[in-house]
């Protein structure tokens, strides 16, 4: 955003990439967190207009310490399709979830653009852990 | 109703926007206000909290990335570390007991407070050391008189060796571990300290948004509490991320290691009351 090439004068590579980085990066972040921000609202709008009583219902379980049951997740999409606020705020916190792994994927994306293949290995370093670590259902 | 949900927002809000400004992720905030003011049982705070801190994450990251503050190759390398690091901790997890742990945790955290109130100035190295010149690590930040001014980075080495903890921390228990990422770019590697939020801030959102989804695929994510309280982290961090260009450093210092000890304080207790 402010380049002063008076004072300092990165390789055109780089400016391309700072470039790319900062119109990019901000735009996909604040399009996924405007779009899960929507869903989220909407979710927690229908708990309140149509079930109020649920909602409470399901906060004192909660604090009782009864989860609620996994669903599949075409299951929670039906759901959420069919109005249920419970999947619809589901659905917001899966669009929310995405955002740093998107990131990671995005900067391999801009590391294989610019040849830099020591970075190129250790994004994808970065990228198979994460898979893994999900893969084995415990990380973070 | 309508008091649960707000009551719910407002925490999310103060957490964000101080999770933004230090760097942490609001996760260390959520976890026991949620526990201690919500009544709320650790797994659906630690759920919540997971999601929170992708949300502070990515809030936050607008305004750093657009502003220039990351430095994506230091966040990469670095992420190695911790990811390996995430997954030893992963592993170990059921044979280190819980307590020992979080005592040696807090202890950490309270070292990193005492380094973040005797170690003043913000000046910039001028030139990265070998390993650091190879990998092109520097990067340039606006000075005081706005103009960009190129800083070094030096001991790749010694911020991996913290990584890895920070990332068998996370792995471990759960949380983020932003101060240990902070103090590692800070203190060792010598990045300015905003920098050093700004990319901690894009680390942590990758360990944790690996964690929450796992969290949500399993059904551990109660909705009825994570969705208002991503709502208003995300609000919190957005604000919290436009206020840190503005911010005075050693103000931020300061509020910085207050946090680290309250994050000692609390693990302790945990530990001592074998929670």
């Amino acid at each position: 955003m402010m380049n002063h090439p008076e004072t300092y004068s990165p390789s055109p590579a780089i400016a391309e990439e700072d470039r790319i980085l900062r119109t990019w990066t901000p735009l996909m972040l604040r399009t996924v967190l405007i779009v899960s921000t929507i869903v989220l609202i909407t979710g927690i709008a229908a708990t309140v207009l149509h079930s109020s009583g649920f909602y409470i219902e399901r906060f004192h379980a909660l604090q009782k310490g009864q989860m609620h049951a996994t669903e599949q997740f075409s299951t929670i999409l039906r759901q959420a399709a069919a109005g249920d606020p419970h999947a619809i705020m589901t659905i917001g916190l899966y669009i929310l979830t995405l955002v740093p792994l998107v990131r990671v994927a995005f900067t391999f994306v801009l590391f294989l653009k610019d040849r830099d293949y020591i970075y190129v290995a250790a994004t994808a370093y970065v990228l198979s852990g994460l898979l893994l670590g999900m893969a084995l259902g415990r990380i973070g | 109703m309508l008091t649960i949900l707000g009551g719910l927002l407002a925490l999310a809000i103060l957490a964000g926007f101080v999770g933004a400004l230090s760097g942490l992720g609001g996760g260390v905030f959520i976890v026991p206000g949620l526990v201690i003011l919500a009544h709320v049982p650790m797994q659906v705070a630690v759920g919540a909290s997971l999601i929170s801190v992708v949300a502070t994450s990515a809030g936050a990251s607008v305004a750093f990335v657009r502003d220039g503050w990351t430095n994506l190759r230091v966040a990469i390398i670095l992420e190695c570390a911790t990811v390996t690091g995430a997954l030893t901790g992963a592993y170990l997890a059921g044979v280190i007991s819980q307590p020992v742990l979080e005592m040696l945790f807090a202890l950490m955290m309270l070292q990193s407070a005492y380094y973040s109130i005797t170690k003043h100035g913000d000046e910039l190295l001028s030139q990265s050391d070998p390993i650091c010149e190879r990998l092109r690590l520097g990067g340039e930040i606006p000075g005081d008189d706005g103009r960009m001014t190129p800083y070094g980075v030096r001991n790749l080495p010694g911020g991996a060796v913290l990584m890895v903890i920070a990332g068998v921390m996370s792995g471990l228990l759960g949380i983020g571990s932003g101060a240990l990422k902070v103090a590692a770019m800070d203190h060792l590697m010598k990045l300015p300290l905003k920098v050093s939020s700004a990319t901690s801030n894009f680390m942590i959102g990758v360990t944790a948004g690996a964690g929450a989804l796992v969290f949500l695929s399993r059904g551990d994510v109660a909705a009825a509490v994570a969705a208002p309280v991503a709502i208003g982290v995300t609000g919190g961090a957005l604000v919290g991320s436009r206020v840190l260009p503005h911010a005075n450093v050693s103000y931020l210092r300061k509020l910085f290691a207050t946090i680290l000890v309250l994050i000692a304080v609390e693990m302790g207790w945990r530990a001592l009351s074998g929670r």
